[in-house]
């Protein structure tokens, strides 16, 4: 069985042998791990200057270096950041994954259309929309739904190249979500919903990320349909073992490890930690184990390591 | 229903345009203008800082009730002023250096604002000194000090060793916050309080204010 369908697997709560599945939404530690500038974090300014050689010499690192982080660390899902982003490129990088690694890998892209909280500067202006023009700002969330779709559409003619999304809008903080219930069944669910379904239509999974604190639309976000959640973040109270008994039989789990203590804690509490994810995600199937985050810049390389060598020691099934 | 009590009600209920109406009849019934924002706006403020740490309301509700109790408080400024009504306390607030995360940080300022605070905005990536001098130069009581990445949070520390350096560490107090932060982190560093919401962080800082 290859780690794509492994994963998918563990997308869908079958059973499977062997290690539990993981991977990293974002792998920022490149250069430290494999000596290789994260994808995302180079700038082709003179792309289309630069001859197809070149540009194959670049598409060639971009992949080398999602299939190096994930040989290394045993991941069975890369997620790809397309740099340049357009569509052309971005099939070109899907492509040589492909080429290089054939269906080892579940590979997956960003793909949410939803609201996520704004930034500072914009949030008084958007939490006055929602008071002062719903139907404005349903239209727009439709217009971001159908723009997604379209997408979609155009990446699934492309038959074996991506294999899901990754919807990360994020909806929560450590204390509360941002939007309440009612907002959320309004301006949000209808959307994610439509998204997953859409998407689920053509053939693609969905994983549905946030940060924080997810209890208060924890229901409505697992009736919208994903695959699987991601994140279950506990800095923002999250208790895995908690959602995995409400929802394990809905909707596949994927995070939880504390990425506070990665950083922060000693190095008994990340090994506590992390066994305490395993023994309660795995706990049944349908459990990716993951950061609650992402191996983020700055976090340092021998914690995360630490944690891949626990689940490789002990996570696996049976 | 008092006037008053009309005015709370619409600030807790984000009614902006109720709110300036409210607060102008009831200047037209002298009321006081101190009466007014205490009484009224504040109080509508206080009581929705309430629901938010409780989890009744989420934070547009209370981004709404802050427009609402600002647009009161514009009315009433000047008549404040020449009332001769002080401030509260005087904070300076910022995310530390590194990050660049203002969601947090916005809310506790406007949370604080709601509270009669005077706050001094210093934005994102703030130097620690730039922390320290800032509370120095405008005698700021209060230094707020918000991080969202556990990258970041341990410039926090460098705050607290600045106002020390700087002979102000008995005379200003600081305050963090922020998703990675705890209060066992807040006593590690010897800084003087941690909270966890913005309803909490502004309650607190009118405390450190007295």
């Amino acid at each position: 069985m290859t780690e794509r369908e492994r994963f998918i697997k563990a997308l869908r709560r079958e059973p499977i042998d062997g290690h539990c599945p993981t991977f990293e939404l974002v792998f920022y530690l490149t250069l430290e791990a494999i000596g290789k500038i994260h994808p995302s974090q180079q700038r082709f300014d003179q792309w289309k200057q630069m001859s197809k050689t070149e540009q194959k010499l670049h598409m060639d690192y971009m992949a080398d270096s999602y299939i190096e982080v994930a040989e290394k660390y045993h991941h069975s899902a890369i997620f790809v950041h397309p740099n340049p982003g357009d569509f052309e490129n971005t099939l070109r990088l899907l492509s040589c994954i492909r080429e290089k690694t054939g269906d080892k890998y579940f590979l997956m892209m960003h793909g949410d259309c939803t609201f996520e909280i704004p930034n500072g500067e914009n949030m008084l202006a958007f939490s006055e929309r929602m008071y002062e023009d719903e139907e404005g700002l349903k239209k727009e969330a439709q217009h971001r739904l159908e723009d997604k779709l379209r997408y979609a559409e155009k990446m699934a003619k492309h038959k074996g190249l991506l294999d899901g999304f990754a919807l990360c809008s994020d909806y929560c903080f450590n204390v509360n979500p941002f939007f309440s219930p009612s907002m959320f069944e309004t301006f949000i669910a209808p959307y994610l919903a439509a998204l997953c379904k859409g998407y689920r239509d053509m053939g693609f999974y969905t994983i549905k990320h946030t940060d924080g604190n997810i209890m208060p639309i924890l229901d409505q976000m697992v009736q919208c349909g994903p695959d699987a959640l991601h994140s279950l973040d506990p800095q923002g109270g999250v208790d895995l073992a908690t959602v995995k008994k409400m929802y394990g039989d809905k909707v596949a789990l994927c995070g939880n490890v504390n990425c506070g203590l990665l950083q922060t804690g000693t190095q008994e509490e990340v090994i506590a930690d992390v066994r305490r994810c395993l023994r309660d995600g795995m706990d049944g199937w349908g459990f990716v184990f993951c950061t609650s985050n992402c191996a983020y810049t700055g976090l340092p390389l021998e914690r995360y390591e630490l944690m891949n060598r626990i689940w490789w020691d002990e996570g696996i099934y049976g | 229903m008092s006037i008053l009590i009309e005015i709370s009600e619409n600030v807790q209920n984000g009614r902006m345009k109720a709110v300036k109406e409210l607060v102008a009849a009831a200047l037209e019934q002298n009321i006081s203008p101190v009466e007014i924002l205490n009484n009224g706006l504040s109080e509508g403020m206080n009581l929705i800082g309430e629901k938010f740490k409780t989890g009744e309301v989420y934070v547009p509700e209370v981004l709404v009730a802050a427009r609402a109790m600002n647009a009161g408080v514009q009315i009433l400024k000047p008549l404040l002023t020449e009332e001769g009504a002080p401030a509260k306390g005087k904070v300076c607030i910022g995310t530390v250096q590194g990050d660049m995360h203002d969601i947090g940080k916005n809310l506790v300022k406007m949370m604080m604002e709601g509270k009669g605070l005077e706050v001094v905005d210093l934005g994102t990536d703030v130097a620690p000194e730039t922390f320290v001098q800032t509370a120095i130069e405008h005698n700021c009581q209060v230094i707020c000090c918000s991080a969202l990445l556990t990258t970041t949070m341990e410039v926090m520390a460098e705050v607290v060793k600045e106002a020390e350096k700087a002979g102000v560490r008995d005379t200003i107090k600081i305050m963090i916050g922020g998703a990675p932060l705890s209060d066992e982190y807040c006593q590690k560093i010897g800084a003087d309080c941690y909270c966890a919401d913005a309803a909490s962080a502004a309650d607190m800082v009118v405390e450190l204010c007295k």
